[in-house]
């Protein structure tokens, strides 16, 4: 009886483990939405910019006024952040790629413990 | 997420893939409606934009305009320059365009913007029908449970 006891509070904390690794998962996925759209955005306001005469006026809005920028001073503004975020989207993805991993091997731990738990149950069944 | 696309037949599927798969596609379909309505609003500013930007004529030079400084307070002024505008290309930056340009401008979202809400309103109505389907398969299935479980019941 304490060998089943012991499973199904090993079972709770596995379980509750995964359900750690599941919230990380969540989280680092809607992060990465988030990026996206950024992208996406940053990407639509490289291609708005290139097709500008060089001459063309820019201004960037910070906070409440708009401040007058280089058309090539934004355009390099814009270019390194769409890199960061580019960059940001690998990591993003590299976790995300880890954490399902992490989740998959937790799965298994879990499928392992019920089988012994079933296991356990039908020893049980049978004795009595 | 690396999303495995494999022909599955529904039918063959349980009730409990089935449930997940429903719950799945409405999330999907919430997901594409609120889309829709961004989309769709997104549209309206663009539209709103061209009009008032083509109503901005050489005449309107010199006429009164009410300039709001705060929601709630208005001061007189006049229009100086009628041939130029700035115009929000996202992410806080703001260019100067002429009048033809900036029209040209908003034309061009207009369209990118209506072609995504077709798109999207495609996929939506794939996944609706794609759920009706769905919900089809459970309702026989859970039919031919129940038979079974009468039949099992009488003999």
């Amino acid at each position: 009886m304490a060998a089943y006891e012991g499973l199904q509070k090993r079972l709770s904390q596995e379980l509750e483990k995964y359900k750690l690794l599941q919230k990380d998962f969540q989280k680092t996925y809607s992060l990465r939405q988030q990026l996206e759209g950024q992208l996406n955005e940053n990407n639509i306001v490289k291609e708005e910019m290139d097709l500008l005469e060089p001459s063309a006026d820019v201004y960037k809005l910070m906070g409440p006024v708009l401040v007058k920028q280089d058309l090539e001073e934004a355009q390099q503004n814009v270019a390194k952040r769409i890199e960061y975020i580019t960059n940001e989207l690998k990591r993003h993805d590299s976790t995300l790629a880890e954490l399902e991993k992490k989740q998959d091997a937790q799965r298994e731990a879990i499928n392992k413990i019920q089988q012994q738990f079933q296991q356990a149950q039908v020893k049980a069944a049978m004795k009595a | 997420m690396g999303e495995k696309m494999q022909a599955v037949d529904i039918s063959k599927l349980g009730l409990a893939q089935l449930t997940q798969l429903k719950q799945q596609l409405d999330q999907e379909i919430e997901l594409f409606s609120s889309s829709l309505q961004q989309l769709r609003a997104a549209h309206g500013k663009f539209q709103d934009s061209k009009e008032c930007v083509e109503k901005l004529t050489p005449d309107t030079k010199g006429k009164e305009i009410l300039v709001p400084l705060t929601g709630s307070m208005y001061v007189l002024g006049h229009f100086s320059d009628v041939d130029k505008v700035l115009c929000d290309v996202g992410t806080g930056y703001y260019v100067e365009k002429d009048i033809s340009a900036a029209s040209d401008y908003f034309k061009r979202k207009n369209k990118f913007v209506g072609d995504q809400i077709t798109k999207v309103q495609k996929l939506a109505q794939d996944k609706v029908t794609l759920r009706e389907i769905v919900i089809e398969t459970m309702e026989a299935k859970l039919q031919a449970t129940l038979a079974a479980q009468q039949a099992a019941g009488t003999s």
